[in-house]
C-alpha cells in the first residue's frame, strides 16, 4: 500500500470522529456515526488539510472510505 | 457585482434578540436523543444555547425595538429619517410589506422611501449598500432593519434545522457625511443552488391552505457548507482589494453566524487569524440570520466601536444561494448593548 494513503487514512480518522478505528475497506455506512455531523468534518478535513473542495454529493455517493481517499491527488 | 460608495457611514447599530432561551442539550434531551451524540454534536459545531421570540412577537416586533432604542439613544429625530429598509423572510404578512408597517409604529414622515428586500443571511450586508446608495444619491438618513424568526419555520423533528436557529432584528443608521469614508461591497448569486436552502410551501408556486404542515425550512449542511467554503473567501479577498486592505491591516472579519465551525473554518480559509473572527454568537443566540452580523458587531465590537475606529470586512452568505461582502470603516458610532424583547 503507498505510504501516501496510510498517512491519508491516520489524518482524516484523526479528524472524523466516526471514522476512528476505519481501515480501507469499512464501509461508510457500517459505522454508527457516519451522519451529516461527519459528512462536515470530512468536507473539513479535505478543505483544510489537502486544499481539496469535495462536494457533497461526491462524498455521499462514496461506499467505503478507500473511496474517499481516491478523491485525494495522487 | 462590485460596488464602492464615498461620503456614507454607519452612524449607529443596535439588535433586540427573542426572550426565550433554548437549551440545546436540554431540548434534545427532552426530544429522546442520545445524550453522547448531543455532546458530540453540541462540541463540534458549537450549539449551547439561543433565544428564540416569544409567542406572538414577530420579526417587526424586534426590529421595531432595536431601531426605537438606537434612535432614543442617538436623540435621532424620527422624522429626519429619509428612506427606510427592512430585510426579511419573515414579514409580518404576506401584503403588507413590514417596512411600511415600521413607518408607522416609528412615527416616520409620510415622504419617507419605505421598501422590503427580501434575502436571509446576506441580508444585512444588501441592506447596508441599498442605504449607502441612497445616502451617495441624496439621502441624508437611511435606517436599515434586517432580522428573522426562523426558529418557527423550522420542524421540530428535523435536527438539521431546528436546533440551529435563533430570533433577532437588528436596526443599523446610514448617514451621508462630508468625509471620504467609503464602503466597498461584492455581491454574488446562484439560484442553482436553492434547493440546498428552502421552505418549499407556502407560496405561489405550492400553496398550503393556513395551518396546513409542511411549510418548514429544508436544508442541506453540507451543500451549503460546500457553497460557503468556495465563495466566501473569493469574496472577502475581493472586497479586501477594493478597499486596499489585507487580512493583518483589517481589524475583524465579522461573519455571518450560521455556527462556530462554519464561522472557523471559514475564517481560517480566508487568511484571518481566530481572534480577529467573532464566533461564538451561534453558541448563544443561534443562527440570527440577516441580523446575525450587526448582532456580532455589537456584541463582539460593540464597546470598542463606541470608543473606536475599525476597519471591518463583513460577508453574509446563505439562502439563494446569495453571498455578499463588504468592507468598511465604522466608529466611534452609538452601540446599545443587545437585549431581549420583550424584557421582563
Amino acid at each position: 500500500m503507498p505510504r501516501n494513503d496510510v498517512k491519508n487514512l491516520a489524518a482524516l480518522c484523526a479528524d472524523v470522529d466516526a471514522l476512528a478505528g476505519a481501515n480501507h475497506e469499512t464501509v461508510l455506512t457500517s459505522l454508527p456515526n457516519w451522519d451529516s455531523l461527519a459528512v462536515l468534518l470530512t468536507i473539513s478535513h479535505f478543505e483544510h488539510t489537502h486544499a481539496v473542495g469535495i462536494t457533497a454529493t461526491q462524498l455521499r455517493a462514496c461506499h467505503t472510505v478507500r473511496d474517499l481517499l481516491d478523491h485525494l491527488p495522487r | 457585482m462590485h460596488s464602492s460608495l464615498s461620503n456614507t457611514r454607519i452612524s449607529g447599530l443596535a439588535v433586540s434578540t427573542g426572550s426565550v432561551v433554548r437549551d440545546f442539550r436540554a431540548d434534545g434531551l427532552a426530544a429522546g436523543d442520545d445524550p453522547a451524540q448531543l455532546e458530540r454534536v453540541a462540541k463540534a459545531i458549537g450549539l449551547r444555547e439561543r433565544r428564540v421570540a416569544a409567542p406572538g412577537v414577530t420579526t417587526l416586533d424586534l426590529c421595531e425595538d432595536a431601531a426605537r432604542r438606537l434612535l432614543e439613544e442617538m436623540a435621532v429625530d424620527p422624522t429626519s429619517i429619509d428612506a427606510l429598509i427592512f430585510v426579511t423572510q419573515t414579514p409580518d404578512y404576506l401584503q403588507p410589506n413590514n417596512s411600511s408597517l415600521l413607518q408607522a409604529r416609528l412615527g416616520l414622515c409620510k415622504s419617507v422611501a419605505a421598501f422590503d428586500i427580501t434575502q436571509g443571511c446576506s441580508g444585512w450586508i444588501y441592506g447596508l449598500h441599498q442605504a449607502a446608495l441612497l445616502c451617495s444619491h441624496g439621502a441624508a438618513r437611511v435606517l436599515v432593519c434586517t432580522g428573522d424568526t426562523l426558529s418557527r419555520q423550522t420542524d421540530p423533528k428535523d435536527a438539521a434545522t431546528h436546533p440551529i436557529f435563533g430570533d433577532a432584528g437588528s436596526a443599523t443608521l446610514v448617514e451621508k457625511t462630508g468625509s471620504e469614508s467609503a464602503m466597498h461591497f461584492i455581491f454574488g448569486t446562484d439560484g442553482s443552488g436553492a434547493p440546498a436552502i428552502m421552505v418549499p410551501t407556502g407560496g405561489a408556486r405550492q400553496p398550503v391552505a393556513v395551518g396546513a404542515p409542511g411549510a418548514c425550512l429544508q436544508m442541506d449542511g453540507a451543500e451549503v457548507f460546500n457553497f460557503a467554503l468556495r465563495e466566501v473567501p473569493p469574496a472577502v479577498a475581493g472586497v479586501l482589494k477594493l478597499a486596499g486592505w489585507t487580512p493583518s491591516t483589517t481589524d475583524r472579519l465579522v461573519l455571518h453566524q450560521a455556527n462556530r465551525f462554519m464561522v472557523a473554518s471559514l475564517a481560517r480559509k480566508c487568511g484571518f487569524p481566530d481572534e480577529k473572527c467573532p464566533m461564538d454568537l451561534g453558541e448563544q443566540f443561534g443562527n440570527q440570520s440577516s441580523a446575525s452580523i450587526p448582532a456580532a458587531l455589537v456584541h463582539a465590537c460593540g464597546s470598542t466601536l463606541q470608543e473606536q475606529t475599525l476597519k471591518i470586512a463583513a460577508c453574509g452568505y446563505g439562502v439563494g444561494l446569495s453571498w455578499g461582502a463588504a468592507a468598511f470603516t465604522v466608529g466611534p458610532v452609538v452601540v446599545p448593548p443587545m437585549l431581549p424583547f420583550p424584557r421582563h
